[in-house]
Formats: structure tokens, sequence, C-alpha cells
């Protein structure tokens, strides 16, 4: 529990490390774009493709970026059978009892778990190339038109911030407490659902009280600052993008326009 | 429990949106517990019941987000209805809280909570029969994943919800609703 699973940030010097995590999440919904339009073999091709390259020029380990995937083999295996044997389709091959696996059936399945997974591990090249705290000062600047429906923008981002800055500490009181009652008898190892449950409560009660002190003491101390909130905040200039950035985003929106004339041929 | 400062109602739900990251990763080595125990629905539904219906909502949002961002989960393709699932639920118990007031600490925890669970699940079924598997999505299936597969979840959130809030009242880490 005290490591992070699969998507967690691996810090680097690639040249996709050092793009701006602006471009990095519009890049991201373009090649998202891309997966959620393939349809064909040359299309799942070049969007594996594409994903590869990014992964190559990244340096990343293959094992943190395909975790997902293997995680949930079981779940696309599912997915897959459900397709192949229950759909109602043309082009059957092989029919018992309910069960019926068609050629269609067998194509959507294929195109589910190719979609799904090929989203996974897009997701995890994102949060795996980029530090949290980038990534919410991106998701601040793409906030900022909720202003205009008054949304104190500024406040939510300086929440966000400060969750993602909870997320280790709360991780290792977790962690504390759940030894704690391990030493007293709780039993998280144990293989009936209703014992690793009950050993849960326990550990959820003193999770909370213990992350709720925290709040109160990091509220006292930013009120004894001064800190009242609903403030504007001086108005700090986004940093320029550079000259990679847009050839990131231009790589990008390429790999979506040959998509987009693959669907279309 | 309305007397609370912006600041501290900020960071309560920062400390909750963080939990939403955090108890995930607590219950994953149970098989399929993200289904059965939601553990995610605890800090929402407690911040929306503590902090008010602004901060109950931006916890069902972001709270998610940044863990499907973290830690991929929930995956990318089940995040939309799972937000407003856990919008509703956050938005919902504080409006309901602000309403509810029966002068029994009890009854008014309860009925926000039934209340808000009931309106999440409502708002999320419609959500994912018109709009994310339109055509496709049925009642029976909405019963079977909101009631039938997580009734674990409903019993746990029933019996630790008001048994958290007693707590951080006792610890004074919130201010009592009412005065004895």
């Amino acid at each position: 529990m005290s490591r992070m699973p699969a998507g967690q940030y691996i810090p680097g010097r690639s040249p996709v490390h050092r793009l701006d995590a602006r471009i990095k999440i519009c890049g991201f919904l373009i090649l998202l774009a891309a997966v959620i339009g393939a349809g064909s073999w040359a299309g799942y091709l070049w969007v594996i493709l594409a994903l590869a390259a990014i992964l190559r020029i990244s340096g990343l380990p293959l094992r943190p970026v395909l975790e997902p995937f293997l995680r949930l083999w079981t779940f696309f295996l599912v997915i897959f059978l459900m397709n192949a044997l229950f759909f109602d389709g043309q082009g059957g091959i092989w029919s018992w009892w309910i069960f019926h696996l068609s050629a269609e059936g067998v194509r959507r399945g294929f195109s589910v778990v190719v979609h799904v997974a090929l989203a996974l591990v897009l997701g995890n090249l994102l949060t795996c190339t980029t530090a949290p705290m980038e990534l919410m000062e991106a998701l601040k600047v793409f906030l900022r038109p909720l202003k205009l429906i008054r949304v104190p923008v500024d406040d939510v981002a300086m929440i966000l911030s400060v969750a993602v800055q909870f997320v280790p500490t709360l991780l290792e009181e977790a962690d504390t407490v759940k030894k704690a009652q391990i030493a007293r008898g709780a039993r998280f190892e144990s293989k009936k659902l209703t014992e690793k449950a009950a050993s849960f409560i326990p550990l959820v009660v003193p999770v909370f009280i213990a992350a709720f002190r925290r709040a109160d003491e990091l509220a006292l101390a930013m009120e004894a600052r001064g800190y009242r909130g609903k403030r504007k905040s001086p108005k700090r200039k986004s940093a320029c993008l550079q000259a990679p950035d847009i050839t990131a985003l231009a790589v990008c929106a390429a790999v979506f326009a040959v998509q987009f004339l693959l669907i279309h041929i | 429990m309305t007397k609370m400062s912006y600041v501290k109602r900020s960071m309560i739900t920062a400390v909750c949106i963080a939990l939403c990251v955090v108890l995930p990763m607590a219950f994953h080595s149970i098989q399929n517990a993200g289904s059965i125990f939601s553990p995610m629905h605890i800090p929402v539904l407690l911040c929306g019941l503590i902090c008010g219906w602004p901060f109950g909502l931006l916890c069902g949002i972001a709270g998610p987000v940044l863990s499907s961002l973290l830690t991929s989960m929930p995956a990318m393709a089940y995040l939309p209805p799972m937000a407003v699932e856990l919008a509703v639920y956050g938005l919902a118990a504080g409006i309901m809280m602000q309403a509810v007031h029966t002068k029994k600490i009890y009854a008014d925890l309860y009925l926000s909570l039934i209340a808000a669970m009931l309106a999440g699940r409502l708002v999320a079924g419609a959500a994912k029969a018109l709009i994310f598997a339109p055509g496709s999505y049925s009642m029976a299936a909405w019963a079977g994943s909101y009631f039938v597969t997580c009734w674990p979840a409903i019993v746990i959130q029933l019996a630790l919800i008001p048994t958290i809030c007693f707590a951080l009242e006792k610890a004074r880490l919130i201010p009592a609703r009412y005065r004895n």
C-alpha cells in the first residue's frame, strides 16, 4: 500500500518529460480521439506505432506503462469472450447451447479490448511523464474560463494542489494504522471476504481522524498567516510555449489527421 | 457543522479528495473491492455532510479524476459516469444537511445520507441510460450494479459515515451541530 501503483510519475529528462504540461494534456486528448476513432487494422496499427514511438522517446521502462493492462487482463478476457460468444450477429462460426461464436462478435470484442487498453496506456504515459504539481498548474489554466460563472478557480486549484500533496502523507498514515491493526489481530490477508471487509473498518475510522487532524492543523497555520481564501490571487504569467511544445502538438495533430484519413478512405 | 471557516472547509475538502485516492488503494488487496465496497463514496459523502454542497460537489468531481490520473483507478472509460454519481452524492448530501434540521443529529445524518445515496444512484443511472450507454442500459442492470452488487458498500457507508462524524465531533475536529 505504501507504493503508488501504475501511473505514478517517473522522473526523467526525456523530451516528453520536458514538454509543457498544458501541451501534454492537449496532446493526450487529441491522441485519445485518434484511439477512439481507430476501427480498422491499419488504424489500430497506426495508433500502436504512435504510442510505441512516444514510449521510446520518453525512455520509460515498459512495465509501469503497461501495468494497468497486465493487471486487468482477466477483465479484458471476460469482455472479449462476452462479445465473441454472445454477440447476435452474422457470420456464425460455432454454436452450442447459449453460446454463439461469430466473426462479428470476435471483431467487436477485439475492438473494445484494444480501445480500452490503448486508452489506459495513453493515460499512463501522461501521468508517468508529468509531475502531479505540473498537472495541477495546467489544470488551473484550463479551469480559468470557469471564472466567468464565478467559480473560485484559484481556490479550487489550491485545494487540488493541497490534495495532491496530502496523498503520500495519508498513504503513510494508512500504512501505519494498518500495521497497528495487524499487531492487534486484524486479518487483512484472510481469504474470507467478510473477514477482510471487517478488518478494513477499524482501518478507515483512524485514517479519517488522522486526516482531519492534519487538515485542522494546516487550516490553523494558514489562518494564522493571514490566509482567508475567496480573494483574488496576484496574476501570474503562464510560461510561454517553446518550439518543442508546438512541434509535439503538431505531431499529435498529424497522428489524428492520418487516423481521420484512414477512417474515411 | 456550519460554523467552520472557509479555509478549514477548503482543507477538509483537500484531505477528502486525497482520501479518494488513498482509500481505494487500501481496499485494492480485496478482489473486486472497488465495485463491492465503493471506498471512494465515503470521503465524498462525508465532505458534503460536513463542509456543505459546493465543497461536496468539488470533492465528488475532483476525487475520481485525481484518482484516475494518479493511480488509473477508475479507468478513464468508467470515469465520467462515476464522476457524475459522486458529484451528486456530494451535492445532495450538502443540500440535505443544510435543509434538514430535526434537532437530532442521528436523524439529520441518516436522512441526508440516504437521500444523497438514492439521488446519486438515480442520476448516475439516468446519465448512463441517456448519455454514456444509450439504448444498451436496462433497469435490471441499474438495480444490479447500484443495489445488489454493492450491498456491502451500502451497509458499510450507513454504518461508518455517522460513526466517523461522531468521532470527529468528539475529537473536536468539527463543531457540534446541536448544543446539548
